[in-house]
């Protein structure tokens, strides 16, 4: 009985936590759905934007050192835009992958090198409430994460389908080149996309300083392969299949753990990828006007 | 008479040239001491630490004249501090750049242990052994803590705590504390070779002072979801809980354990996370976190210490890793005057026997909190007291007898 | 002069990496694989030489083989997957071999104390070269005529019909089947030959350092790995050569004097080569592209 309660709690614990997943394979997704590229630096720049917000921590109250991380990461979602995607050419998607690599390193660095690599206590919310159902334990906080990050899915969603821009997002997505013949500015679009996604990316850092309780430069590169392992699985380009897959990926992960350890968990969300892989290549939901 | 006096005059400049020359020549006389380890990335505050340290100590014993060379001229300590990025690759080539120099004589470092045992690895193993074509060049380590490396090689020397003795003798107090101490539970970082080795010592003290080991939770260096691992802690119900991690987790799981409402008797935590880092993120929830430690401002000489390092750099302090590297500054001072260590580019690797042999043979060296004592196989028995953190900021909580 | 071999050594190593990626990224196919199969050479080599003591040589050969075999089985479902999904599949494959000597704890009693894998505390004690008095300039040699070996076998593979193959199939697939090109021989075999030289430079990776542990074979590793063959450029071998010798000799040796700046610099860098030299620093045309109004971003 004991552990049937457990391994729901695992279930419910990884849950919570995969809402932040979930934000970061939203913000892959969105600009590999729109560019077919990848930007490897993503997961980075989403906690440096976390980071940027601790500059206002003792200035203002929380819910606006949120904020403050969202507006970094839009701003640092152009400045990638500008830096690594702009001025290379577009048939050529290795290139970008390299200088997202680089970009990801530069950032990485950075952190280190600012912070002495020393990690900083990040602000939560409703931290000390903690609600009890019978047996079973749900963290205040990392229910608020769940549902900040349910609320950003549901604006993005609605943005892109009842605005110009999300409109332009997705016809740029489906028919580059249509797109432009009906006017629609392809530079524009892909900026927009960048700080979009760069919006999300500092949410979720933020989420996840807030989850853990302190930010760290180690942050980085683990959120940057569970944001690639999540996009796959949701489907390349579908951000309904990112969310579903994030919350999937945080509950297994946690469920993993709690039957097999530490040691062995990651292998098994790996092989749960390539289970996915084998039976459902274009992952859960398959985007529309799917190309490679 | 005017001639005589203008040969008087060229004479007197010519006298005042050559002494100046000499003079300068002496003062231009330097010794440079090497150091390796980690200065840029997420554990680059180590080695920037430990330079700084070693930047003080060379500083003190060049304004009191600098070292006494074999020939009996003085000399001015200099310290040069390589990156390895704690990175194996880069240790070895650092290692390897620092031993083509022909003004290097020892080295300092590596601050990782996992830098540490490939460049141990690639030393001689027996000074001496024409067969073995490993490099010949002396390390005297201050920071890489793992278990056992110094024995790798003839060549390696540390200066860092024994966490075995450390632990064992956290554990025999435990037992004379007033209260039930009874049952165990361990936490511990499972990734890292320095954590998880420690963690085996730990339960072994523990189980040998009479604690019952309850179990252990494990979770991997860049984990941030410890709830599972928090709720078997708390389902343990154990009098100590003991947690071998780094500050990045270590946090983490304290203040899951705060939000679970889960208080041991006794938290005891590993001898590296007795740092500013654990405080910086976590002061709170770390309130009577007791950690075995090689170093506390508790005598004069540490105290001196810890003030020469701030005066040289405020943004950094004195902690038991870079006041390891602090004291052995002094100790090879004192091992090149003994070894009459001459210094010269063409006596370059005869210095560097000099300076192994020298090091191999003492018996003693002089620390900041005492006297430390050194084994055969090149480790060393650092005196140690245990701190606490109360109010943000590390406290003796208690000196056992040594 | 010593730190010069030593830096030749790893430059070596690495240059050999690089060629097991090339080989990958030519036939379209970005794998992060290579990181694993590197793994697998350096614990096969070194478990061969210092708990079963074969001769050096010979465990450099197992270790290459052993790493091919794994190549060629994972090669085969990794034809159903392309582009992206290739990407996570081959770093999740590389997670999953670095788990599994994250886990490996095969220890073996001898006079000298236990040798072999200890799990997360690592694989120390592999010094067969310094046991066996191997200078530093006798290593370069070896490790240099291993490059030279692989080197110019796919010089001469690029230029005979199988080159031409997997270039056919790495510009377009769609064209080469249609030419009656078989997709699956190029791919696999592509994939197998860069677990290959993937293996064998992780067995002179083992000996190299003497310890290993599963730390050292992360993403990074696999990253650096496609790196240098997309730096350097895919239709020059040489360009592989000279990112190497860029990225291990300039960027992370030559800018020592730098201090702290040397690892801001590295990723800085990376994303300025890619800027005016997006197709490789070795590919025709030689000019900059950065200077030709590239609104490439914007078409």
């Amino acid at each position: 009985m004991l552990t049937l309660i457990d391994l729901t709690q695992s279930v419910i614990d990884g849950l919570l936590f995969g809402s932040t997943y979930a934000l970061i394979g939203i913000g892959f997704t969105l600009i590999f759905g729109v560019m077919h590229k990848i930007n490897l630096s993503y997961a980075a720049t989403s906690v440096a934007a976390a980071y940027l917000s601790l500059v206002v921590v003792n200035i203002v109250p929380t819910p606006l050192v949120y904020i403050a991380a969202a507006l970094a990461g839009g701003v640092l979602g152009w400045m990638i835009y500008l830096v690594c995607f702009r001025f290379l050419p577009i048939n050529n998607p290795r290139s970008t992958l390299l200088s997202t690599v680089g970009m990801l390193l530069a950032i990485e660095e950075f952190i280190s090198h600012v912070t002495h690599g020393m990690p900083l206590n990040y602000p939560a919310m409703f931290q000390d409430s903690n609600i009890e159902l019978g047996n079973f334990f749900i963290r205040g906080d990392l229910l608020f994460v769940f549902a900040l990050g349910c609320i950003a899915m549901v604006a993005l969603i609605q943005l892109l389908k009842r605005t110009r821009l999300g409109l332009a997002t997705r016809a740029v997505a489906q028919q580059p080149i249509a797109a432009q013949l009906c006017g629609m500015g392809i530079a524009t679009t892909n900026v927009s996309t960048f700080v979009i996604a760069g919006l999300l990316g500092g949410t979720a850092g933020a989420m996840t300083g807030a989850a853990v309780g302190v930010l760290s430069p180690l942050l980085a590169l683990p959120l940057t392969v569970k944001g690639l392992v999540v996009t796959v699985i949701g489907g390349l380009g579908s951000i309904p299949g990112a969310i579903v897959a994030g919350l999937i990926v945080g509950a297994c992960e946690n469920l993993f753990q709690f039957m097999r350890g530490v040691s062995e968990r990651d292998i098994y969300v790996m092989l749960m990828l390539f289970v996915f892989l084998v039976f459902r290549p274009g992952g859960l939901f398959a985007a529309p006007g799917g190309r490679d | 008479m005017k001639h005589k006096k203008l040969n008087k005059n060229k004479f007197m400049t010519a006298l005042l040239l050559v002494a100046a020359t000499g003079l300068t020549q002496a003062q231009e006389k330097t010794v440079k001491i090497y150091g390796i380890g980690a200065k840029t990335g997420v554990v680059g505050i180590f080695g920037q630490q430990s330079e700084v340290a070693m930047q003080a100590a060379a500083s003190i014993i060049n304004k009191s004249g600098g070292v006494t060379l074999g020939d009996g001229t003085k000399a001015k300590l200099v310290i040069e501090y390589l990156d390895d990025r704690c990175n194996p690759e880069e240790g070895i080539n650092a290692l390897r750049r620092i031993a083509s120099q022909p003004d290097a004589i020892v080295a300092v470092g590596p601050t990782c242990s996992n830098v540490a045992e490939p460049v141990f690895g690639i030393l001689q193993k027996k000074t001496g052994d024409a067969s073995d074509s490993g490099v010949q060049f002396p390390l005297y380590t201050d920071v890489a803590a793992k278990g056992g490396l110094a024995a790798m090689s003839q060549w390696a020397f540390r200066n860092v705590p024994s966490e075995a003795t450390m632990y064992k003798s956290v554990f025999e107090w435990v037992k004379s504390l007033p209260g039930e101490y009874k049952t165990f539970w361990g936490g511990v970082e499972k990734d890292f070779a320095h954590s998880n080795a420690t963690f085996n010592v730990i339960k072994t003290q523990a189980a040998a002072n009479g604690l019952e080991v309850k179990g252990q939770s494990e979770w991997l260096l860049n984990d941030i979801n410890f709830s599972n691992q928090v709720r078997e802690i708390k389902r343990a119900n154990a009098d100590v809980v003991a947690i071998s991690a780094h500050p990045f987790t270590t946090c983490g799981v304290l203040k899951e354990m705060a939000r679970q409402n889960v208080k041991p008797k006794l938290l005891i935590g590993l001898t590296s996370s007795s740092s500013m880092e654990t405080l910086n993120g976590c002061a709170q929830q770390a309130e009577g976190l007791l950690i075995p430690t090689s170093f506390a401002p508790v005598t004069e000489e540490a105290k001196k210490a810890a003030a020469a390092v701030q005066a040289l750099n405020p943004k950094y302090n004195m902690d038991l890793h870079n006041a390891a590297a602090f004291e052995n500054i002094f100790t090879l001072k004192e091992v090149i005057e003994k070894q009459k260590v001459m210094g010269r580019p063409d006596t370059v690797q005869a210095d560097r026997q000099k300076i192994r042999d020298g090091l191999a043979g003492l018996k003693q060296t002089q620390g900041l909190l005492g006297k430390v004592g050194r084994t055969e196989d090149r480790e060393a028995v650092k005196p140690y007291l245990f701190v606490q953190a109360k109010g943000g900021n590390w406290v003796v909580a208690h000196t056992p007898n040594q | 002069m010593d730190f010069y071999l030593g830096l030749a050594q790893i430059i070596g190593i690495h240059t050999l990496l690089g060629l097991s990626a090339w080989c990958v990224l030519h036939t379209g196919q970005v794998s992060l694989a290579q990181g694993g199969f590197f793994a697998i050479g350096a614990y096969v080599a070194g478990m061969m030489t210092t708990i079963w003591h074969w001769p050096l040589l010979l465990a450099l050969a197992m270790g290459a083989m052993v790493a091919c075999a794994v190549a060629f089985v994972v090669g085969f479902p990794s034809l159903r997957i392309k582009g992206l999904m290739l990407v996570v599949a081959t770093t999740a494959f590389s997670e999953i071999i670095r788990l599994f000597f994250f886990n490996l704890k095969y220890r073996v009693e001898t006079e000298g104390g236990a040798v072999g894998p200890d799990g997360s505390l690592g694989f120390g004690g592999i010094r067969y070269l310094p046991t066996h008095g191997w200078s530093t300039f006798e290593v370069n040699v070896l490790i240099w005529a291993l490059v030279a070996v692989v080197l110019l076998s796919l010089w001469a593979l690029d230029r005979s019909r199988v080159g031409t193959l997997w270039r056919a199939v790495g510009e377009d697939e769609l064209a080469a089947q249609s030419v009656g090109i078989n997709l699956t021989t190029a791919k696999v075999s592509a994939f197998a030959l860069g677990g290959a030289i993937a293996g064998l430079a992780g067995g002179v990776y083992a000996h190299y350092a003497t310890h290993i542990e599963h730390g050292n074979f992360g993403i990074l590793l696999s990253t650096f790995a496609i790196a240098y063959p997309i730096l350097g450029g895919l239709s020059s071998l040489a360009g592989t050569l000279l990112a190497v010798v860029f990225i291990q000799g300039f960027l992370l040796e030559g800018l020592r004097f730098m201090g702290d700046w040397r690892s801001l610099l590295f990723g800085v860098l990376i994303v300025v080569v890619m800027l005016v030299r997006p197709n490789g620093l070795l590919t025709r045309p030689f000019k900059l592209s950065i200077l030709h109004k590239g609104r490439a971003g914007a078409e």
